[in-house]
């Protein structure tokens, strides 16, 4: 039986769930359209409330 | 970002598509495209050479186009994985033409123009869809008049101006003087050329082109043919002098913007397009308020909206602080209609409902908050994986399971299931990750329970 996950989206929220995952050992298989992971929150100059930078 | 690119029990897969999933919880038969790069994953570093020599301009999606990237490209340039990508929509030799410059110039020799898409088998127990959302188009609203007043924006296009890494370094330029600059640039290039031409014939006869039309004009050279040519020549630089003298006066009093107007609800809370609050708007315009105040101290924001939806830990605060601090005035008003006024600047129509009364004020630039619309490809993908959607085209959950989609084993986090911020994605992330392990820990008890 496979203990992979797949996760599709590779924005702020699939990054989460790969990354929570993936330190629980569980094999991820992150699946993402565009060149690069990071979705919208990469657009972002910075974040509220705290005006963290998003990258 | 860089976490997920290194870690070693995530298999990352950018640039590639779900096409087909087949069984249920516990075993998922998946079928993903790795859609083709023409560039070697594994020997492309990332240096951007081949970008620098690309000779083929394509609006940058990144930056709302904002600017223009080359037809080979990272997406930007943090971006992971860093390999590059030809776009084959715009590369000159995927469409026949001959270049091929790109693959000249890699050192790492990572082009490979016949490069095709490959079919990926993955065998998975449970599927985690966080697709994400779409920017509202406010072009659908024709009183805002979106794309007809060149500095009416979106949230996110303005997010990309304040960007230190964006189009404009971080300089809050307003589109249209950015537009009226390139106009600028471009009379200025064909000046020099005709410029050169001039300089030809005044050499030639010793004269300056300006004396010598003078005469010209006064029918000084009658049937003289190369001095009609330098008269003709003459002539068009005139034509295009004159324009390119006004246009620079006009842009040396430009200056970054200082009066911004931010509209709120643009798309939600409307009922011809989504009745939904969008959620995250009002504290993205606060934000983008702030910052644009970093910027530039003399800077003023007024936001114009409903009411100001500052649900969450730090946000009250944070939309007082910037009242207090950041020259932010909030006005409870929804606006009727952006006009456009001297010097391309928006006037902003509301109606102050607190004084009762119809006013009208100009702003340098308006931002409007845009709706988080449901992703286009979200009905593709809700049909290939055989879950539900709502009647927006979210995914559809419930109340008490909110990250459990319709399908046993197939989990939804972010604003793919409905409108949220950052940190709500991010915690419901960590949710549906752990929705989806439990699944994983339960094959494992079967298993365990069979062997006994």
């Amino acid at each position: 039986m496979t203990k992979d996950i797949l996760i599709i989206g590779g924005g702020i929220a699939g990054m989460q769930s790969s990354l929570d995952l993936a330190d629980m050992g569980i094999k991820v298989h992150l699946v993402e359209k565009l060149p690069s992971i990071g979705g919208k929150m990469a657009q972002l100059d910075k974040t509220f409330p705290t005006n963290d930078c998003a990258i | 970002m860089l976490d997920v690119g290194r870690h070693p029990n995530i298999e990352l897969l950018a640039y590639s598509e779900v096409e087909k999933v087949e069984g249920e919880a516990g075993n998922f038969r998946v079928t993903v495209r790795r859609k083709a790069r023409y560039v070697r994953e594994d020997r492309c570093t990332g240096c951007g050479a081949c970008a620098e020599k690309c000779p083929t301009l394509v609006p940058d999606a990144f930056n709302e186009g904002l600017r223009n990237r080359k037809a080979i490209y990272s997406l930007f340039a943090q971006g992971i994985p860093s390999t590059h990508t030809i776009d084959a929509d715009h590369c000159r030799q995927l469409n026949g033409k001959k270049c091929g410059i790109c693959a000249k110039t890699c050192q790492a020799e990572a082009i490979d123009f016949d490069q095709k898409d490959r079919i990926l088998d993955l065998n998975v127990a449970a599927i985690i869809i966080a697709a994400g959302y779409d920017v509202f188009d406010p072009s659908q609203i024709p009183e805002y008049r979106y794309r007809e007043i060149p500095n009416v924006v979106t949230a996110i296009e303005f997010e990309r101006l304040l960007s230190a890494s964006g189009p404009t370094g971080g300089h809050l330029d307003r589109p249209s003087d950015r537009a009226m600059e390139t106009e600028i640039e471009e009379l200025e290039k064909s000046v020099g050329k005709s410029q050169k031409a001039l300089s030809k014939f005044e050499e030639k006869y010793g004269e300056s082109s300006a004396a010598f039309y003078e005469k010209y004009r006064s029918g000084a050279y009658p049937n003289d043919e190369d001095r009609k040519k330098w008269a003709d020549k003459y002539a068009d630089h005139l034509t295009v002098v004159e324009p390119l003298e006004s246009l620079k006066k006009k842009a040396e009093g430009f200056t970054v913007a200082k009066r911004l107007a931010f509209i709120q609800c643009v798309g939600s809370r409307d009922f011809r397009f989504y009745p939904f609050c969008s959620g995250y708007c009002c504290m993205h315009s606060i934000k983008e308020a702030i910052i644009a105040h970093e910027h530039g101290p003399d800077t003023t924001s007024t936001i114009f909206g409903m009411d100001i939806r500052a649900v969450g830990k730090g946000f009250e605060e944070y939309k007082i602080r910037g009242g207090n601090h950041s020259n932010i005035t909030y006005i409870r008003g929804r606006v009727a209609e952006i006009m456009e006024g001297p010097d391309n600047n928006p006037v902003v129509i509301y109606e102050d409902t607190r004084e009762r009364k119809v006013k009208r004020q100009e702003f340098d630039m308006v931002i409007l908050a845009t709706a988080c619309a449901p992703s286009k490809g979200v009905v593709a993908l809700a049909r290939t994986l055989g879950v539900e959607l709502d009647s927006y085209n979210f995914l559809k959950t419930s109340p008490l399971s909110p990250v459990d989609t319709t399908t046993p084993g197939i989990f939804v986090c972010g604003c793919a299931e409905s409108p949220m911020d950052v940190p709500e994605s991010v915690a419901q992330a960590s949710s549906a990750a752990e929705r989806a392990a439990e699944i994983v820990f339960q094959t494992d008890l079967i298993k365990e329970k069979a062997v006994a």
